[in-house]
């Protein structure tokens, strides 16, 4: 375990130097190598989880339940359970389309356009960033650029780039727990590399044989306010989901 | 002596009519032209006012500052008990909440699905109860274009050319895509009841009027609103008085610091609106100035010609041996007797014609081509306590200054003279 | 000839009396000139502001555009069609990029809209040269009007973070700086926009060479809509549209103020007339038995009243042709904007008097004149020649 050389002491900032030479090229793994630890942690079975967003706006803030039936990266379906008024209310993604039902209106709205970059329940999250393809390694070029602490948890910080796709960002940073292989710390940056939004994972557990942030706090950096926090309750792995929850129909 | 002289006023009519109903008619000429400048001032203002800002307005502090983007999330709460007390402590004025929101409007096909969109500028307001003034204020009954005002719960208006767009009527399903005041997504159906003509094109292009109950329910703000609208009853904007109101509610409130406490503005404090009131405070003083300026010569003259038309009388009067100084009090004396009954007649008059024209107004209806819920098509006079005086004091002060310039010849020429023109 | 010359003797004759009631008309004269001038320099400055500030000689706008939807402005930006290019580099159109953005003052987020425009453009009277100022570091130059810096509580220097996507709906954000506060009349080129430099807007987002629409230069001939490549075309009178249907509102409002005005008159007029006719039947006897018949004698009176009316017309001029062309030189000094009601105008307010203007209230106030002095006249009709030389009236 390597300490951050104190740039106050020019008289070890050789050592420091010869360190980091021989630290970072020879000790750091390939980016998409870790990348790729982080997809098999994450895994692409079948997953049912309960979840809780809460959600702090300036009047104070409420809890959102909802429960989730996701099919590898592309499909998942949604059902919200509480407060009263969302309850029934479910979204369906497949691949890159979204659609929503409210019971209220007994109707079916795709959630298209400008519409994916409205807020999700109020929160700093829109449909957007939950829509997102969560396979990193296909969208970025990942580079590790150094080894930092998130909390106690010793990580890799990795610098991703945009390949070019249609993506909403154009730079990311991650810190990926070296040992657990789970993200606990992401910044996303706007093309000039502003900050634009942050994720913070404030608890990690342990499920099965994988390591799930339970506990992940959302913000968007530019905007004042305290952020969205996301709680998984449940998880359940390798569940088996009747292929026809993913149609339009069982929205209804 | 007054007696001598009603006696003569009466009895003689031309010595007595014609100025009198000189008087009267430019009396009253002169209150109806004022009232009708007052009403066409108050109704630039009114306009704005019915629509967006009241002749004053609560919101929450927080609203306030970014009113332009209508942020529900930062509405009044307790809207109903802060209207009972607006209501307890300004009784002289009516109180309607309103909502502001923005949307989508989705129309769907036979099978639920989307058959086409459009974005939608929407006001919640008190549309079905019986006792709530936003019937009149909006100009509905008139702006109404297809089908009729909503009645039941759910139904909407659309503005006309914006359900043409998108290819609905009265009777058609419209669900609207919006956000509740949380941000949570809505997707609630209404009933298009019918189509309404808002009068300027960006309104006109997509806006939906709808009952502030039924919004309240949609987004999820029960006993909220996000302003809450006064207008003093009966009467037009009154300026400093909404501006004290303003003031005296919102020191009451000094010690609440909360960024969710309501705040009162008044007419001149929203949207840049003062700087146009004044603007036509100057235009209308300046005319109305003029105005009393050409009655006033009007009056004189006729009063002059009253006295010219009489010299031959005078002359034989002097004769008789009344001396210059009595006839000239006399002639004074009739003159304010004319001026005093003409002006009165005539401000009574000018005033029932107001009076009309401010309660029943002149109805433009068909000679413009479209009513609409912004641009009134009622033009009204506007009677104001100076309404009561502005006939009168020229009405009475010019004739008696004609008399009395014209009296003047009574000196200057020689009785011989005076009695001559009565000759002929 | 008799009865002119013999109209005007009398009516001058009568010196003081005519005189006044000349006074009195021209006074309605020249304030109905006045303030229906009034009313016309508004609607005019009004519709010039908005020409030279954002309509130009018309807008072509693309496919996609809807200027009432911002939604539409994702997909509303393309490559010039080529006659289009042609007048832009020939500097006789200017292309504006629209594209949906948010800015953070003080942490808050206020929607806008970001348009590009070429700083050195000259079709419309906008400051854009301010955008050409060189700026030190990367931040973008921004031009914000007065309602926009009110609504965001920016100044001049002032920094704030724009966030935008790009043509690939690419996040991204820079800091601006505020380079100017511009004060202009017309509202629909500030409430909740930002201007910015046009190659840099087509830089930040990745749609180089693209505009959402192109403003024609005032005059400038437009091409042929089939060469337009699907663009719209929306001229000056598609913008002036709504204030028009509220001036047409407004100048029904003000005639029956002037009804008012010339009933005032009018009721000089008409009693003088009165007062004549009763006055001068020892007159008319005498005309009578010199042989004019009753309508000759009619058309004597209705003349004389009629001529109040001419020299009235002629004492407006005397007086009214400079203090009017006094207040159209100088203006009229506003106090601060009056734009709430989409009414772009300036600080002072220049009345415009128009030909028709003044032709038609000179006919109108000469022909209520004459109807009014007709209508007393009607009694010598009934008059006895008889009579009326002895002073009486039948």
């Amino acid at each position: 375990m390597r300490h951050r050389i104190p740039l106050c002491l020019p008289a070890v900032a050789a050592i420091g130097l010869a360190a980091a030479v021989l630290a970072a090229p020879a000790q750091a793994p390939d980016g998409a190598a870790v990348l790729r630890r982080v997809d098999q942690n994450m895994g692409a079975d079948n997953k049912v989880t309960t979840s809780e967003m809460i959600i702090r706006g300036r009047r104070g803030s409420r809890t959102v339940t909802s429960k989730s039936w996701i099919q590898g990266r592309a499909k998942s379906f949604t059902e919200y359970l509480d407060p009263p008024r969302e309850r029934g209310t479910k979204m369906l993604k497949l691949e890159d389309q979204l659609w929503t039902y409210t019971p209220a209106s007994d109707r079916t709205i795709l959630i298209s356009g400008h519409m994916l970059r409205q807020s999700v329940m109020g929160s700093d999250l829109s449909y957007e960033d939950m829509m997102e393809d969560q396979r990193l390694v296909a969208l970025y070029d990942a580079v590790v650029a150094g080894e930092e602490r998130v909390g106690d948890r010793p990580c890799w910080v990795l610098d991703l780039s945009s390949r070019g796709a249609e993506i909403a960002y154009y730079k990311r940073k991650i810190w990926v727990d070296q040992e657990r292989d789970v993200i606990l710390r992401e910044a996303r940056f706007a093309k000039s590399g502003k900050l634009l939004k942050t994720t913070d994972v404030r608890n990690v557990e342990r499920m099965k044989d994988r390591w799930v942030s339970t506990r992940v706090v959302f913000k968007d950096a530019l905007k004042d306010g305290e952020g969205t926090e996301f709680i998984v309750k449940a998880m359940e792995f390798n569940a088996a989901i009747p292929d026809h929850l993913f149609t339009k129909a069982s929205l209804r | 002596m007054i007696r001598f002289l009603l006696k003569g006023l009466l009895r003689d009519r031309s010595r007595s009519l014609l100025p009198f109903i000189t008087v009267m008619l430019g009396s009253a000429l002169t209150v109806i032209g004022f009232s009708w400048t007052n009403g066409a001032m108050s109704s630039m203002i009114e306009s704005g006012a019915r629509f967006s800002t009241g002749h004053v307005k609560v919101m929450s502090r927080a609203y306030a500052k970014e009113a332009d983007q209508a942020p529900n999330d930062l509405a009044l709460a307790g809207a109903g008990s802060l209207l009972a007390g607006l209501a307890r402590e300004y009784p002289n004025l009516d109180w309607t909440p309103r909502i502001a929101f923005g949307g989508l409007i989705d129309v769907p096909d036979a099978q639920g699905e989307t058959r086409v969109q459009g974005p939608v500028a929407g006001l919640a307001v008190n549309l079905r109860d019986p006792g709530s003034p936003e019937r009149g204020l909006l100009n509905l009954d008139k702006a109404v274009v297809r089908g009729r005002l909503p009645e039941r719960p759910g139904e909407i208006l659309l503005s006309d050319g914006f359900a043409a767009r998108l290819g609905i009527g009265p009777g058609a399903t419209a669900t609207l895509i919006s956000a509740t005041m949380y941000g949570s997504l809505v997707v609630q159906n209404f009933v298009v009841a019918g189509t309404v003509r808002f009068g300027i094109a960006v309104m006109d292009r997509g806006a939906m009027i709808a009952d502030i109950d039924d919004m309240r329910g949609a987004l999820d703000m029960a006993d909220s609103a996000g302003e809450i609208l006064g207008f003093f009853r009966d009467s037009p904007y009154r300026r400093d008085e909404a501006a004290s109101l303003a003031a005296g509610f919102n020191s009451a409130r000094h010690g609440d610091g909360g960024e969710f406490a309501p705040r009162m503005v008044s007419l001149h404090e929203q949207s840049g609106l003062a700087q146009t009131l004044d603007f036509a405070a100057q235009v209308y003083s300046l005319m109305l100035v003029f105005f009393i300026l050409v009655m006033s010569i009007v009056l004189w003259n006729a009063g002059l010609m009253s006295s010219l038309r009489r010299y031959g009388e005078f002359g034989i009067r002097l004769a008789l041996g009344e001396d210059h100084g009595r006839l000239y009090r006399s002639l004074i004396a009739e003159g304010t007797i004319v001026g005093f009954l003409g002006s009165a007649a005539g401000t009574a008059l000018g005033l029932a014609v107001s009076y009309y024209l401010q309660n029943t107004g002149f109805d433009l209806g068909s000679m413009l081509k479209n009513a609409s819920v912004i641009v009134t098509d009622v033009l009204r006079a506007r009677v104001t306590p100076a309404s009561y005086v502005i006939g009168f004091v020229p009405g009475l002060a010019a004739t008696f200054l004609g008399k009395a310039v014209s009296g003047i010849g009574i000196y200057r020429r020689e009785t011989s003279r005076l009695a001559k023109e009565f000759e002929g | 000839m008799i009865i002119p010359k013999l109209a005007l003797k009398n009516i001058l004759g009568a010196g003081l009396r005519t005189w006044l009631n000349a006074f009195v008309l021209s006074l309605s004269f020249v304030l109905i000139i006045f303030s229906q001038g009034l009313l016309e320099g508004m609607n005019t400055q009004a519709e010039e502001a908005m020409i030279a500030a954002e309509i130009g000689g018309g807008h072509y706008q693309h496919a996609a555009y809807d200027p009432y939807d911002p939604l539409s402005l994702a997909d509303a930006h393309g490559a010039l069609p080529a006659p289009l290019a042609v007048m832009v580099s020939a500097g006789k159109a200017a292309p504006v990029l629209v594209i949906q953005g948010t800015i953070y003052p003080q942490g808050r987020l206020i929607a806008v809209q970001v348009k590009g425009i070429d700083p050195d453009q000259t079709v419309l009277n906008l400051p854009t040269a301010f955008l050409s100022a060189a700026q030190a570091g990367d931040e973008i130059p921004v031009l914000i009007g007065e309602r926009m810096a009110a609504l965001s509580g920016l100044k001049r220097g002032d920094t704030v973070t724009l966030q935008w996507r790009d043509a690939r709906g690419t996040f991204d954000a820079r800091d601006t700086v505020v380079v100017q506060v511009m004060k202009t009349s017309v509202q629909s080129i500030d409430r909740g926009q930002i201007w910015v430099p046009l190659e840099r807007l087509r830089e930040m987002t990745g749609m180089p060479g693209e505009a959402t629409f192109v403003v024609l230069a005032q005059g400038a001939v437009r091409p042929a809509d089939s060469a337009a490549g699907g663009w719209r075309f929306s001229g000056q009178d598609d913008f002036l549209a709504d204030i028009r249907a509220m001036v047409e509102s407004k100048s029904v409002g003000s005639s029956v103020f002037y009804a008012i005005l010339l009933a005032l008159a009018m009721l000089a007029i008409f009693d003088t007339q009165v007062l004549a006719i009763f006055h001068r039947r020892r007159e008319m006897g005498t005309l009578m038995a010199l042989g004019f018949t009753r309508g000759k004698v009619i058309a004597l009176f209705t003349l004389e009243g009629m001529l109040n009316g001419v020299l009235a017309a002629l004492v407006a001029a005397v007086y009214g042709i400079p203090l009017l062309s006094w207040v159209a030189r100088t203006g009229w000094a506003l106090p601060g904007d009056t734009d709430s009601y989409g009414f772009a105008i300036g600080e002072r307010l220049f009345p415009s008097y128009s030909l028709g203007l003044v032709t038609g209230t000179t006919l109108l106030v000469l022909l209520t004149t004459t109807v009014v002095s007709f209508l007393p006249t009607r009694r010598i009709a009934r008059l006895k020649p008889t009579d009326a030389l002895r002073g009486r009236m039948t």
